[in-house]
């Protein structure tokens, strides 16, 4: 361990530590363009530069590119190093474009702080400067490559750190260029980092372009819940309304990044249509009244009919605050449910992986980019939780080998060994490629819970513990569903899904249903049953912050928060509960309270469309019961109500693992699948990164990535039916008849069509737990007109 | 006794003394509001926001002032054009608030927003003291009457193509390995 001096300063630190991070350590801030901690150095931008006084380097010299070493004596503050880097701030400025005031990144700048801080503020070149012209990369990133400062922490970031290769450097001495080899959309679904990585506005947010700096900005610390990693972020809001959302550093989850999902999939918090007032039978009332007139008639229903007329439904996508509230209201009305399992495949899977992980094999992102072996089953990292796979990427990186086990077409950001086979071929290919991983010391066993079933979770749980008993470092890591999917398991006691509900409301026994923060319409396999049974009812409540079919169909409608303005706890994948804080204070947006001209010219105490209440408010108040007043005594009143949330108390800066040892829940009986008849091929819905979960189909810029709906094959199943690559073909089954594009794909299981959800998909081909088969005459090819 | 009388008597002159001096002298007093004081054009008074020299609204909304405000009484959203040109959807000042220091003149990157001499504005309702983008508009450069930001700043907005503005190279070919 060597020991240097920094500053008069001694420190020790692990061999290989650049001099830069040696100082970070004794919190001396090195001035730094290129270095990135997440990136490493290269040496690009010169801005680092220390004087070398004493020991084996001599004179001005890098720190990011020089290793501590015994005798080191470093000082920054030394006036050649100082004046070496004002020049260097003087240089970069020659060509830099005076255009800080319309520049989004101004206020954030690193290139700005740096050149405030180092004093350079009138230019004294009088030559002329470098211009480039920029490109179109999509409706997410904004380029304006004048502001281009050649640090390479773009391509870096971009090629190295995430691996992909559309985006790269041409051109050389002074007129090196960072973009695309020709305009276009950037490829990979974690461009958006490229914004929050530039040091400088090369790179600015398209979507939230022009809409504030970050001085006026409300910056509070959230957890993105698009998918079931729970990535940290920072969230930006601004006149009641998010604006922007940014990667937050996490030791254990995320570490510095995060998916563009999770960056643009916000914009369902505030766009126009979002639910603001209460509707009763089609009639606009304020938040309050709906939720009074929902309280007496389903009070008076549970008169008439006794308290089994009555059914609650939840989902994975709310907090663990409205989870836990719908399980005290049905305790204590003794109303039907509450049931959570109305996701696309049965949560069969989702549950199994909660009771499969414990502390010891549970792993987190962080594990992952350690791992030397990875086998990933039925899980699809860049459509179900895209920062797995930039973890998968690290790993990869530095030498695992990583074998994928899944139907689908996978294209993921680095090499891979896929392994295609259909659903009931995967406990096979699971066991024999369970080997590979023998040569090992840290595998890691990633297991998806959308598209198996829970006998494949257990067997790559039994996997992992038998890894474990052969004295690896082994783990497992499940992906899930939806935000709360561990918290939902973790809660559910019933076990039921919407389709029990369904029964006993054909049957006559359910005469209400109050459904909390779900779509049935996109969750409900069979649509003309389930409007059926809407029908039969004598009253249906929906309460949600989206505007969904149900919502509006709904006999009451109650207006719900969203994470942003309610906070909540989510429990990712791995068990890890973390709070979110509300980033803003709710109500109406100015810019539609002004709609879109400056705001209302009167003063008001009251801030309009504040009276909605929060979804787990709303379930207290449904049985008549004051809701707990601040969000500290929730929390209080769930540790104190129910015994798998106890240990929220120890609740810290990474979150608490909640894990589910002390639930008594026998497991379900493991189910096989059924196999797929000759001359039938499996319809195999898949979630997919833009548009696939409820909240991010309404960000408009995402829908503009997602691209046509698309029906995947394999080219084996396309030469027989004589379909080629873009033609369109029109599927019947179930009473459906769909037109999709056809995309044919190579390294994917025969026999399977899979097509990913889409915002304009509206059909649900998802019988719950049961698998679609469609004969090849329902495959017909539609002529190009 | 009599001297008290006489001290009583001659400051009772003396005062009547300098007042009646003043019938003969010419008054000091200017008698506003008939008569206006021409002031320094740097006083600092109503606040406006200018054009540059084709017409165009200068105000870019960088939030500048409204940063270095020390009362917080300026607010406004930036807003894009079709031609890409950041502008200020809408632009608020609250004068009734505003103590005319002249931070945001001097915060100012595109001399648009600045102070006047009219100190003339007061108003009896409250909500009158608070104006917006149309109330500070006018349709002149004021201070700094040659200045157009955006022929300095590089970025494309729909007068000149990258390159064509002061002080720019032409766009650089990246694809030649030329010198």
């Amino acid at each position: 361990m060597p020991k240097l001096i920094i500053d008069n300063r001694e420190i020790e630190v692990p061999e290989g530590t650049k001099v830069i991070k040696a100082a970070e350590k004794l919190g001396i801030y090195i001035p730094r363009f290129c270095f990135h901690h997440a990136l490493g150095a290269v040496g690009a931008c010169r801005v680092c530069a220390v004087k070398f006084q004493e020991g084996p380097v001599d004179g001005v010299q890098m720190s990011c590119m020089i290793d501590a070493q015994d005798g080191m004596k470093v000082s920054t503050a030394d006036p050649e190093a100082a004046d070496f880097r004002r020049s260097v701030i003087e240089w970069l400025m020659l060509n830099h474009p005076h255009d800080c005031p319309v520049c989004d990144e101004g206020g954030h700048c690193l290139l700005q702080d740096l050149t405030v801080a180092g004093g350079h503020g009138i230019r004294r070149s009088k030559g002329r400067k470098r211009t480039y012209t920029d490109q179109y990369l999509g409706p997410l990133v904004y380029h304006e490559m004048n502001r281009c400062i050649q640090c390479y922490r773009c391509v870096r970031f971009y090629r190295e750190y995430s691996g992909y290769s559309d985006l790269g450097v041409t051109g050389i001495a002074g007129r090196v260029y960072f973009g695309r080899l020709r305009e276009g959309i950037l490829e990979s679904p974690f461009a958006g980092n490229l914004i929050d990585i530039c040091p400088t506005g090369v790179y600015t947010d398209r979507p939230s372009r022009y809409t504030g700096r970050r001085w006026d900005f409300e910056r509070t610390p959230g957890v993105c819940i698009h998918c079931s990693l729970g990535c940290r972020t920072t969230v930006s809001a601004r006149y009641r309304q998010v604006v922007r959302v940014e990667g937050r550093f996490s030791q254990q989850v995320n570490r510095d990044f995060i998916c563009d999902r999770g960056r643009y999939g916000f914009y369902y918090a505030d766009r126009p249509g979002r639910p603001r007032n209460g509707r009763i039978n089609g009639q606009t009332v304020s938040a309050q009244q709906a939720v009074e007139e929902a309280r007496d008639r389903l009070q008076r229903i549970t008169q008439e009919h006794g308290p089994e007329a009555v059914g609650i439904i939840g989902s994975a996508r709310s907090s663990l605050q409205t989870l836990s509230a719908l399980v005290h209201l049905c305790h204590t009305t003794g109303w039907q449910g509450p049931v959570f399992r109305n996701t696309w495949i049965a949560g069969a899977a989702a549950d199994a992986a909660v009771r499969a992980l414990s502390p010891e094999n549970a792993f987190s992102m962080r594990e992952i980019e350690t791992a030397d072996a990875i086998l990933a089953v039925g899980a699809d990292p860049v459509n179900e939780a895209p920062m797995l796979a930039l973890a998968m990427r690290q790993a990869q990186r530095t030498g695992a080998e990583i074998i994928a086990i899944d139907p689908r077409p996978l294209d993921w950001p680095f090499d891979f060994a896929h392994l295609a086979c259909r659903a009931e071929e995967m406990e096979e290919t699971l066991a024999s490629a369970a080997e590979r991983l023998s040569a090992s010391r840290r595998p890691v066993v990633i297991c998806g819970t959308e598209i198996t079933d829970d006998g494949i979770v257990m067997q790559a749980a039994d996997l992992v513990a038998g890894l474990r008993g052969s004295d690896k470092r082994a783990g497992l890591f499940c992906t899930m569903p939806q935000a709360n999917s561990f918290g939902a398991a973790l809660l559910d006691e019933s076990n039921a899904c919407a389709a029990d509900l369904a029964d006993r409301i054909e049957t006559g026994q359910i005469r209400a249903l109050a459904v909390f923060e779900s779509d049935l319409w996109h969750v409900f396999p069979d649509r003309s049953r389930l409007s059926t049974a809407l029908e039969k009812l004598d009253l249906l409540v929906s309460v949600d912050f989206l505007d969904t079919p149900l919502f509006e169909n709904a006999d009451i409608g109650i207006p719900s928060l969203t994470v942003f303005e309610a906070g909540g706890i989510y429990v990712n994948q791995e068990g890890r509960a973390q709070q979110v804080r509300p980033a803003h204070t709710g109500g109406l947006p100015i810019a539609a309270a002004g709609l879109g001209d400056h705001p209302p010219r009167s003063f008001s105490p009251d801030v309009p469309g504040r009276d909605m209440p929060a979804a787990w408010a709303a379930a207290f108040s449904l049985s008549g019961q004051a809701p707990p007043e601040t969000d500290a005594q929730m929390t209080a009143w769930m540790r104190d109500n129910f015994a798998v949330l106890a240990d929220l108390a120890h609740m810290e800066a990474d979150g608490v693992r909640l894990f589910a040892g002390r639930k008594v829940s026998i497991p379900d009986e493991a189910q096989i699948p059924e196999k797929k008849p000759d001359q039938f091929l499996e319809l195999l819905p898949a979630p997919t990164i833009f548009g696939g979960e409820p909240m991010s189909g309404h960000s408009q810029c995402l829908r503009e990535l997602a691209g046509l709906p698309a029906v995947w094959m394999a080219r084996a199943d396309a030469d027989r039916l004589g379909i080629a690559d873009d033609d369109r073909v029109s599927l019947g089954f179930e009473n459906i008849e769909v037109t999709l594009n056809v995309r044919i794909s190579d390294p994917m299981a025969q026999g399977v069509l899979v097509v990913y959800r889409h915002p304009d998909i509206d059909w649900q081909p998802a019988p719950d737990g049961k698998r679609i088969f469609i004969s090849e005459d329902q495959i017909r090819r539609i002529e190009k007109a | 006794m009599i001297r008290a009388v006489i001290d009583i008597i001659v400051s009772i002159a003396a005062g009547f003394y300098t007042t009646g001096r003043h019938l003969f002298v010419r008054p000091v007093t200017e008698s506003y509001p008939e008569y206006k004081r021409p002031l320094p054009a740097r006083s600092r008074a109503r606040i406006i926001l200018t054009r540059d020299p084709e017409g165009r609204e200068r105000c870019v909304a960088c939030y500048l002032c409204s940063g270095v405000c020390p009362v917080n009484c300026i607010s406004m959203q930036a807003a894009e054009d079709s031609q890409g040109r950041r502008y200020a959807a809408w632009f608020r000042i609250n004068f009734g608030r505003c103590i005319y220091c002249g931070l945001c003149e001097q915060a100012c990157p595109t001399s648009a927003i600045q102070l006047t001499p009219d100190f003339e504005h007061i108003r009896r309702d409250i909500l009158d003291m608070v104006f917006e983008k149309q109330d500070l508009l006018v349709d002149l450069c004021g201070k700094d009457p040659d200045y157009d930001f955006y022929q300095h700043a590089g970025v494309v907005v729909g007068l000149a193509g990258k390159g064509d503005h002061i002080s720019e190279n032409p766009p650089v070919n990246t694809r030649t390995n030329m010198p």
